[in-house]
């Protein structure tokens, strides 16, 4: 029996995935803090914890995202495009594109069925389209993050913003709040426009279907629904999309395994 | 806000709003819009080969969702929008589309337009840079080539005649602005800002002729009123690019300034040169595009040696019309990444200064998002000049 | 377990050649040169920008060059651009525009104000021009506009434009049918810039010694694309980041035997390499294209960061602005101002016959598509700098036309059945963002991020390629 890591440090939430021969047996996430040293350490525990294991029954470590590299007991780093094409592969083997909605990038990328990367994209400074701003609008409106979705699949009257410049959307919509819109058309505006920007990046790449959206903006029900009435096709979700890139991560470090074996 | 809505005319408002409409109607009857960006493209060549030239605009109310994908952010951000509108089909009734070397990021898009837009006549007219003898001589060529795609394109002659009567009718067109602007030379004008703007946007939807008839509408609808529209309120000069949208215009309108004249593209510097008429009309739209057509994207020599006096021949058509126009302030607009008017700021400021011309300087995106942002400040500019 | 893994970080980049690392005293001789020659005061002094094809004029006359557009990239490359670059904001200019022209217009508006140096001017300083030739040409609106705005600090400072145009490249039309009257054109401007420069200099132009320049820059020219050519070798013995050095003789120095003489040194140089089977990197694993765009100037670096990977650069079109000129098929004259302005058409036209026979082909996808066989390139790198417009807009563009018309990789991708199939997928492609001398627009971890990302799709492609 042999047990590996995936982690996942992202410039918000980490993320942590222990597998054993069998599969999953644990996963974590917390949010990242100012001290990514100290964060891989806590997710490790908590993760040793939930497998009831030791540090020494680790066989192997794989770091993934923006902190990776500060992540000192891992044996490998590997960027997040391929960690996220083995995580979706695993679990979707149809997808040939995947999208990650993080916090500060949304990241494109084209794969096969077996994990590898054929190309990606990631969004430029301007463009905007990453998470950052529904974590900006829901300090705005005072909801939990976690509740945009939901909130903005309510609304009946979306509000169209006028620019897809991210720096701007924040003060447009911090603008159209003085003028009492309700909540959730304000999120389901925002969603639109921030799906219009996914959509412009992928469109960039390349888009071959089944396309999967994975990441914590993922989670996000309102920003999936936009993205799929712009396409017109359906989109598929795996199950827990923010863990996707620390899954990668771990499988990543299984078949390096089996390769050394 | 009640009243204008009796007065301008519905039929520019229309036009306005549903930008297009008259060119979609023409189509259906066998009519061919070619369009065009910039103020530097020879409308009068494509109304002698029998098309209908069409200004392409932007949509400040629209965000930029596939534009994005072809061109590059660092474009100024009302060529994007133009751009933008263009591939998602907006203006898919169009026959053709022709670009001049208005800026680097026309020359260098030029390919993702004729590459990726649905027209079956594309062609890049280019400006000289300098306006030497050999520049016009050059620029004669250019527009000699201009019209030989447009013949082949239609399979049509284009004659002297054509040509003649093709300037006539543009002319015309401009003596119609002209007096439209005359308008705005009593205190309060008696048509606004806002006004003008519109019905000269919605004049280039139009056939030249539907636009004269259009601009003699709004003339007699304007001086038959019994009271001015606008109230009194400062007088304020626009000078900048294409602001072919009325945000900002109404924006200082509805903070009680009133805006009386203009450098923009799609006013003065489309509008108001005229061409030469009795000689060559090759050569006359040659002197008239790169001569009479005053933008920074053209190189004029420093013929007089200072400062002082290279500014007041570079600007001179900014303090001619402040001062027919009584202007009390200016607004100096420019786009983010617009090289041309960008680096010609020191220089205009200098220039308004010299004409102790009260001047606020705005860099903005092409957004009505932003309006917000400008309105304190040009709100505390009109109470500062007011 | 592994400790910290950490790149090898060079503080001072390496360069794969001698004579690229030769470059950096040859630039800083040529700005004390002419701070030299303003003192001495025998030769005139004037500010002008590469690629106008005018060297051989300047050089005839005896006119010394003061390149500003290097002098901005090395305030970048010392990262000491900033000062001068809030000094033009300062001044109403927006920090969007070329950030090379804004750079420029902040340092001379602040030795004018001055009336000496600014304080610690890098190199000693740029040095007050006696005249300044820009160029308006078809590209680059920046350039009729930076001496204009430079001039209301120095009004005495006169300014020649000329105008250097090409024809654009329309699909339906063939561009010889309209060469002649731009030909035409660029003589006369070119004419009027030996007119302008007889008075400025107060001496008659040598045609003589004119057409000698421009037969030496003719023979620099081919022995640069000889040279260049032998990069296609695997291992590639000198990459992209070498050649941001060796794009100074190319660019700065044309006209000159000193130009000429790097080359024959470098051509042999690379022979030896060659020889001895030395590539840039040591293993050589993938070979990458510098595809478009202008370097950031601060973070040359990167080039290093990319060969510690096994990731080598054979080929760029950045800088590179010389082409075969047999076979351009020029017009044979004895002017050598009309051969000047042939070479220059020939040089922006070069190719568009090539581009029209391919169908959704262009000349700047062309060219790529050129480089991408010759130099067997795996990958292409770009640098979108947010500056500059004339360098930077088409290129998403452009890859996005190469994807569609160019799938050079077999993969196998399981198909909706469940089984394999094979099929064909375009280049991967990687647009890095930044600028080239605003470090503020930079971030070291992002770029690293972004190459650690592509060098791990090369891999994998390289892992999945179909046989």
């Amino acid at each position: 029996m042999s047990f590996v890591l995936g982690i996942d440090i992202g410039s918000a939430q980490s993320k942590g995935v222990i597998l054993g021969d069998q599969g999953s047996l644990g996963s974590f996430e917390c949010a990242s803090g100012g001290d990514f040293k100290l964060t891989a350490e806590k997710i490790r525990e908590e993760l040793l914890s939930q497998a009831e294991r030791s540090v020494d029954d680790i066989s192997r470590t794989v770091a993934t995202g923006y902190g990776s590299k500060l992540v000192i007991f891992a044996d490998e780093i590997k960027s997040d495009i391929v960690c996220l094409a083995k995580g979706v592969s695993s679990l979707l083997p149809s997808v040939r594109t995947a999208i990650d909605i993080g916090d500060l990038y949304t990241k494109v990328l084209r794969t096969d069925g077996h994990g590898n990367v054929h190309s990606f994209i990631l969004s430029g400074k301007c463009a905007g389209g990453s998470g950052r701003i529904l974590q900006v609008i829901a300090r705005v409106l005072q909801v939990k993050v976690d509740e945009i979705g939901e909130l903005s699949l309510k609304s009946k009257k979306r509000v169209e913003f006028n620019t897809g410049c991210a720096v701007f959307a924040e003060t447009e919509a911090i603008s159209r709040l003085s003028q009492e819109v309700a909540k959730e058309d304000l999120l389901a505006g925002l969603h639109r426009a921030l799906a219009a920007q996914i959509n412009s990046l992928a469109e960039r790449l390349g888009v071959e279907q089944d396309v999967a959206m994975v990441g914590g903006g993922a989670r996000d029900i309102g920003l999936i629904r936009a993205v799929k009435e712009i396409r017109g096709h359906d989109i598929l979700v795996p199950p827990h999309p923010h863990m996707i890139a620390a899954l990668g991560a771990a499988l990543i470090a299984r078949e390096s395994l089996t390769i050394q074996d | 806000m009640g009243d204008k809505q009796s007065t301008i005319s519905d039929i520019v408002k229309n036009y306005y709003n549903n930008y297009g409409l008259r060119a979609k109607e023409l189509k259906g009857e066998g009519k061919q819009f070619i369009g065009y960006v910039c103020s530097l493209v020879p409308l009068e060549i494509i109304t002698a080969s029998g098309c209908i030239p069409f200004r392409v605009r932007g949509s400040v109310y629209e965000p930029i969702t596939r534009g994005d994908t072809l061109l590059e952010t660092i474009v100024c951000p009302y060529y994007r929008s133009v751009f933008d509108l263009s591939v998602k089909g907006k203006y898919d009734f169009l026959s053709g589309m022709v670009i001049p070397h208005g800026c680097d990021s026309m020359v260098r898009s030029f390919s993702a337009w004729s590459y990726g837009l649905p027209f079956s006549y594309f062609h890049f007219v280019n400006i000289p840079s300098v306006c030497d003898e050999s520049s016009f001589e050059f620029f004669d060529s250019e527009l000699g080539a201009f019209k030989k795609s447009l013949e082949k394109f239609t399979g049509k002659a284009i004659t002297e005649e054509h040509l003649r009567q093709a300037i006539r009718v543009h002319n015309e067109n401009r003596d119609k602005v002209r007096a439209l602007y005359e308008l705005r030379k009593t205190d309060p004008p008696l048509i606004s800002g806002t006004e003008l703007t519109m019905t000269l946007t919605a004049g280039s939807s139009l056939p030249i002729e539907e636009s004269n008839d259009l601009f003699d509408q709004v003339l007699t609808g304007v001086k038959g009123r019994k009271n001015s529209l606008p109230q009194k309120g400062p007088r304020i000069f626009i000078d900048g690019a294409c602001l072919d949208n009325i945000e900002l215009i109404k924006l200082v309108e509805e903070l009680g300034g009133n805006v009386v004249a203009d450098t923009i593209c799609n006013g003065a510097r489309d509008h108001l040169p005229k061409t030469d008429v009795g000689g060559d009309s090759i050569e006359a739209l040659s002197r008239r595009y790169l001569g009479k057509v005053n933008c920074p994207k053209t190189y004029r020599a420093n013929k007089a040696g200072t400062f002082e006096g290279d500014i007041a021949n570079r600007f001179g058509d900014i303090g001619t019309y402040a001062r027919e126009f009584k202007a009390d302030g200016a607004i100096l607009y420019v786009y983010k990444y617009c090289d041309p008017f960008g680096f010609e700021v020191p220089a205009r400021k200098a220039y308004y200064h010299s004409l102790n011309l009260p001047l606020l300087h705005l860099e903005d995106i092409y957004s009505a998002g932003t309006m917000g942002q400008l309105r304190t400040r040009v709100q505390a500019f009109l109470e500062m000049i007011g | 377990m592994a400790e910290e893994q950490k790149e090898a970080k060079p503080k001072k980049r390496t360069t794969a050649t001698k004579a690229a690392a030769s470059i950096g005293p040859l630039v800083k001789e040529f700005i004390t040169g002419t701070l030299q020659a303003k003192a001495e005061g025998k030769q005139k002094v004037a500010y002008t920008f590469i690629v106008c094809h005018h060297e051989e004029i300047f050089r005839a006359l005896d006119v010394v060059p003061v390149w500003t557009e290097n002098f901005a990239g090395i305030c970048g490359a010392k990262r000491d651009a900033e000062r001068f670059l809030q000094r033009a904001e300062s001044l109403g200019l927006s920090r969007s525009l070329c950030t090379y022209a804004l750079c420029g217009i902040g340092f001379d508006q602040w030795r004018e104000e001055l009336g000496q140096m600014p304080p610690d001017a890098p190199w000693g300083g740029q040095v007050r021009p006696d005249f300044m030739i820009s160029s308006g040409q078809i590209l680059c609106d920046p350039r009729s506009k930076w001496y204009q705005a430079s001039q209301q600090f120095m009004p005495d400072v006169p300014i020649y434009n000329i105008d250097l145009p090409y024809p654009l490249y329309q699909v339906n039309r063939d561009h010889r049918e309209v060469l002649g009257y731009y030909h035409q054109y660029i003589v006369k401007q070119l004419r009027g810039l030996v007119a302008f420069l007889e008075e400025q200099t107060k001496k008659k132009m040598d045609y003589d010694r004119l057409r000698e320049l421009v037969g030496l820059s003719d023979r620099t020219w081919n022995l640069i694309e000889e040279t260049y050519d032998l990069r296609k070798a695997v291992p590639c013995p000198m990459g992209t980041g070498d050649a941001m050095n060796t794009m100074v003789p190319i660019n700065f120095m044309m006209a000159t035997q000193k130009a000429y003489d790097f080359f024959v040194d470098l051509k042999k140089e690379l022979e030896e390499k060659i020889a001895r089977g030395e590539g840039e990197v040591e293993n050589e694993k993938y070979r990458l294209m510098w595809g478009g765009g202008l370097p950031a100037w601060y973070a040359l670096n990167d080039f290093n960061y990319f060969n510690s990977k096994g990731a080598s650069f054979p080929a760029e079109t950045t800088y590179r602005m010389v082409a075969p000129l047999h076979e351009m098929d020029l017009p044979e004259t004895k002017d050598p101002i009309e051969h000047l302005a042939w070479r220059w058409l020939g040089y922006w036209t070069f190719w568009y016959d090539r581009a029209r026979k391919r169908p959704g082909s262009e000349p700047d996808v062309e060219r790529l598509i050129n480089r991408i066989e010759e130099y067997k390139i795996d990958g292409v790198v770009m640098h979108e700098a947010f500056s500059c417009r004339t360098w930077h807009v088409g290129l998403i563009w452009q890859l996005h036309q190469l994807s569609k018309i160019y799938k050079p990789i077999p993969v196998y991708v399981i198909g909706k059945d469940g089984k394999k199939e094979k099929g064909y997928r375009e280049l991967p492609s990687l647009v890095l963002e930044s600028d080239i001398i605003d470090i503020t627009s930079y971030s070291e971890v992002d770029t690293r991020n972004k190459i650690d990302a592509f060098v791990e799709t090369l891999e994998s492609i390289r892992t999945s390629r179909a046989a």
